[in-house]
């Protein structure tokens, strides 16, 4: 209908941004659900020698182990998953109805994969010693099994939000084209990899809890090298899935990206593989202090810059390059039917085209207009961009660095947002009206922050290869 | 703006992948198996907690407050993720009414996540503490845990409820004209659905006591005497909980707006009758039922609740010319086979070699060792998931080839 867009209110969060509630809740997600998905291989890898080699004692640390990753993983994955869903519900809700739409079977199966898992993992713990030895390693593999079918199934969708990498899914609308994009294999290579990783390390926060000395180097010697193995597939398959992505994922990627993160990802490979290795030289080592530290360390230090340069990457969109994050549709998708907005926007502007607009602030007024250009400025912008003056989460008011220049704010809007000649940024053509009311915040939130003390990255970087402290 | 058609303009452009009917009857479907254990884990719960509170006044008290805390543990667990099902099926044909309606209290979807957590974990807490001759104050980590629980079910209950009130969302975003972004306030509650709905945790956990001292009578480390106080427990809790919740369907009837022509469906009638009934059956000594045959009609009205609900869905939508059966369908035959074989072969198998393991290990003492029957259960629970990956990676590799090289 080229009267209305079908575009949904706004949820702001102040500062950190609803980028940053998807994130946090994102990466203790992926830490659980990562862990409880390699812990299922160790289980069941464990569970195979012990039956092969007549060890009954290494089911009493699948039992230690069961439990903990119960109260760890479960708990914690199993509501951070719909979890992710609520927070990219409030805030981006077109993008996650677009994957909805597209991947709705895929996630039902998933969901069929989730609760057999749920109710296998009560099995798998509880019946320990409480079934024949052979039942129970059929139900540990099918368990193993059924818990890397989750990860299978969603990372299709996730590596779909990047793009799908061809023109097939725009032209044919087929979720198979969608789900089996360009990035699918290799990041399922580096998810995979990561899950071993992160089993491992966990894995190790359990043996220090084990009495006997000699089953403890065993468990030891038979993890660390999983997690070590692990690690090396994930790291090749990472500069696999780096010739994977789109061009501008790989403007974001060198000129804001691997400066921040570059190190931090490096030490985190470097201490991991360390701490693996000395684990299989002296398996004694492992103690409580030694264990919690470096398993919080990897997981936050190697899981939030993950998390934050994938959902970066995507940048302008929020799903298979055809949303914008904000909300906006950026192209066409004959294979679906979906008409871009881009233009219509253009032509008749968000205040008339937009249902959540109060008809008090569709015409903007000299009254009205410091009070327009905030809402424009939260529906346009605040998807990947806080308001707010010193903000983390890539603070506009410090992206013009704090000028109280509406012309020169303004001329950036008219002209490279405006034609969308910066890769990651959205092409927002608004007519001249609208384009002043969001100059007008910008420069109003600016004049009461005052100067910007140190410098910050302006909002298109001119030299990409530049130093930046700021994302 | 014209409210139907701001609805029907949110409607995702990319269309759904096979007849909105299917996934109209797979949420009413998905939501009994969820609410099923929403009843279980709050009505054990408290149960629980009472009983924990009531150690000495019985010797069976105790042991039945450790066996409650155990079931409302796994009940979270699978309430969670059965819930999962009905909120994705019913975001493909109400997405405009659901999206709008978290974004409006966003505020408060993110925090039911993180006091779900909590909550959670405080049940763990207590499941941990609570053994024999534990200290009375561990019992305030199960009431905190459950109020947390309560306050999510009442979000959860605004979320469905502002979704079916397009015509005030805009009043309510923009309260005189003022844009209100910051998703902090509930905006509407219906007091009689969400206590009606909640209180079904009684009648609820009354029938699972009744099945429960049926399922654990082959038992012989289980004393008749506690079989017969957990079925005498039981039998009172499902008749004055079936009374309680039959009233609190009464209200809710008679609070619906007599616009929506609903408070003259006979289904909204007979659900009130139909707890009162079950209640009435539940107490009954003389004509005893086996406890699995009422905990199968207490599944029976509660499918008949989730068809209610649908209805009213409906009917409140309706006035707007919002009509679920209108969607654009762009068919997608791959990715529709992909679920209905994995919920057969994978749930069917491989959950129904789970549960089979469960069900037998929990009547035997000692080991159970697998039959013949269930050991090939077992095998071909293993198989279906290799030749399911199998399937996956291959038709998988051929798409990613095809779309690489040749598209």
């Amino acid at each position: 209908m080229d009267n209305m867009l079908g575009m949904y209110p706004t949820f702001y969060v102040p500062y950190i941004g609803t980028a940053w509630v998807m994130g946090i809740i994102g990466v203790i997600h992926v830490v659980a659900s990562h862990t409880s998905v390699g812990a299922a291989f160790l289980f069941a890898l464990l569970e195979t020698k012990a039956y092969r080699d007549n060890q009954p004692q290494l089911l009493d640390f699948i039992k230690r182990y069961g439990l903990f990753l119960l109260v760890f993983s479960y708990i914690i994955g199993s509501i951070t998953g719909p979890g992710i869903w609520y927070a990219i519900t409030v805030a981006s809700p077109r993008g996650v109805s677009g994957l909805i739409h597209n991947f709705v079977w895929v996630w039902a199966a998933e969901w069929v994969y989730f609760t057999v898992e749920v109710i296998g993992v009560y099995a798998l713990v509880y019946l320990v010693g409480k079934i024949d030895p052979l039942s129970h390693l059929k139900l540990t593999w099918s368990f193993a099994l059924a818990s890397w079918a989750t990860m299978l199934l969603i990372v299709g969708i996730l590596s779909f939000m990047m793009w799908p990498g061809s023109e097939s899914w725009y032209e044919t609308g087929s979720t198979s084209d969608a789900f089996y994009n360009i990035n699918f294999f290799a990041h399922l290579g580096v998810r995979t990899g990561s899950m071993l990783v992160m089993a491992a390390v966990v894995g190790l926060l359990v043996v220090p809890g084990m009495k006997d000395e000699a089953l403890k180097a065993s468990v030891v010697r038979l993890i660390a090298p999983v997690g070590l193995v692990g690690g090396l597939f994930s790291v090749i398959m990472f500069l696999y899935y780096l010739q994977t992505l789109p061009k501008n994922a790989h403007v974001m990627l060198e000129a804001h990206l691997l400066p921040i993160y570059a190190e931090g990802m490096i030490a985190v490979a470097a201490v991991t593989a360390i701490y693996l290795i000395s684990a299989m030289l002296w398996p004694q080592m492992i103690r409580l202090w030694v264990a919690v530290p470096l398993f919080l360390f990897i997981a936050i230090v190697g899981v939030w810059p993950e998390e934050r340069m994938r959902e970066s990457m995507r940048k302008p969109y929020v799903a298979g390059q055809y949303i914008y994050g904000n909300q906006v549709i950026a192209r066409d998708v004959p294979g679906k039917g979906i008409v871009g907005e881009v233009d219509t926007i253009a032509d008749k502007g968000l205040l008339k085209l937009h249902p959540f607009i109060p008809d008090r602030l569709r015409t903007i007024t000299s009254e009205n207009k410091l009070e327009v250009g905030e809402l424009l400025a939260k529906i346009a912008c605040s998807n990947c961009h806080s308001l707010n003056p010193g903000a983390p989460l890539r603070s506009l008011p410090d992206k013009f660095r704090r000028s109280t220049d509406e012309d020169l704010i303004a001329a950036f809007l008219k002209g490279p947002l405006r034609h969308g000649s910066v890769a990651y940024m959205p092409r927002i053509d608004l007519p001249d009206d609208e384009i002043g009311a969001i100059a007008h915040y910008i420069a109003t939130v600016n004049g009461k922050a005052g100067p910007l003390k140190q410098d910050a990255t302006p909002i298109a970087e001119a030299n990409p290869n530049s130093e930046t402290k700021k994302e | 703006m014209d409210v139907g058609t701001v609805l029907n303009t949110m409607r995702d452009p990319a269309g759904v992948p096979a007849p909105p009917l299917v996934f109209q009857v797979l949420a009413v479907v998905t939501w009994v198996f969820h609410i099923a254990f929403v009843f279980l884990t709050l009505g054990s719960g408290v149960l629980a907690v009472y009983a924990f509170y009531k150690r000495e006044a019985g010797p069976f008290w105790e042991q039945l407050s450790l066996a409650m805390t155990k079931v409302a543990k796994v009940g979270v667990s699978l309430l969670i993720v059965l819930g999962v099902a009905p909120l994705l099926f019913t975001q493909v044909i109400y997405d405009p009414q659901w999206y709008t309606s978290n974004v409006l209290s966003a505020a408060w979807a993110i925090g039911f996540i993180f006091t779900l957590i909590v909550g959670y974990c405080l049940w763990f807490v207590f499941y941990e503490a609570n053994h024999e001759g534990a200290k009375r104050y561990v019992g305030i980590y199960a009431v905190m845990s459950l109020v947390l629980f309560a306050l999510d079910g009442l979000i959860m209950h605004v979320l469905t409820y502002q979704a079916i009130q397009p015509d005030k969302w805009m009043s309510w975003y923009a309260p005189g004209g003022i844009v209100d972004n910051s998703g902090t306030t509930l905006h509407a509650i219906e007091w009689p659905r969400y206590l009606f709905i909640m209180s079904l945790s009684a009648p609820a956990i009354g029938l699972y006591l009744l099945a429960y001292a049926d399922y654990l009578s082959v038992r012989k480390d289980k004393t008749r005497e506690y079989l017969e106080f957990s079925r005498n427990l039981g039998r009172k809790i499902a008749a004055g909980g079936g009374i309680i919740s039959a009233s609190l369907a009464l209200w809710w009837q008679f609070d619906l707006p007599a616009s929506t022509g609903l408070r003259s469906e006979p289904l909204g009638w007979a659900i009130p009758l139909g707890f009162a009934m079950l209640g009435w059956l539940a107490s009954q000594r003389i004509l005893r039922l086996h406890g699995y045959i009422l905990l199968s009609l207490g599944a029976a009205m509660i499918a008949l609740l989730a068809i209610w609900r649908e209805l009213i869905r409906i009917a409140y939508l309706k006035p707007f010319g919002y009509v679920a059966d209108a969607y654009k369908i762009h068919a997608d035959l791959p990715s529709t086979v992909l679920f209905f074989s994995t919920i057969l072969g994978v749930g069917g198998l491989v959950g129904g070699y789970y549960l089979t393991l469960l069900y037998r290990a929990g009547r035997v003492e000692g080991t159970y060792t697998a039959s013949p029957g269930v050991s090939r259960l077992g095998s071909a629970a293993v198989a279906v998931l290799v030749v399911w990956i199998g399937v996956f990676f291959v038709y998988g590799v051929a798409i990613w080839l095809r779309n690489a090289f040749l598209a």
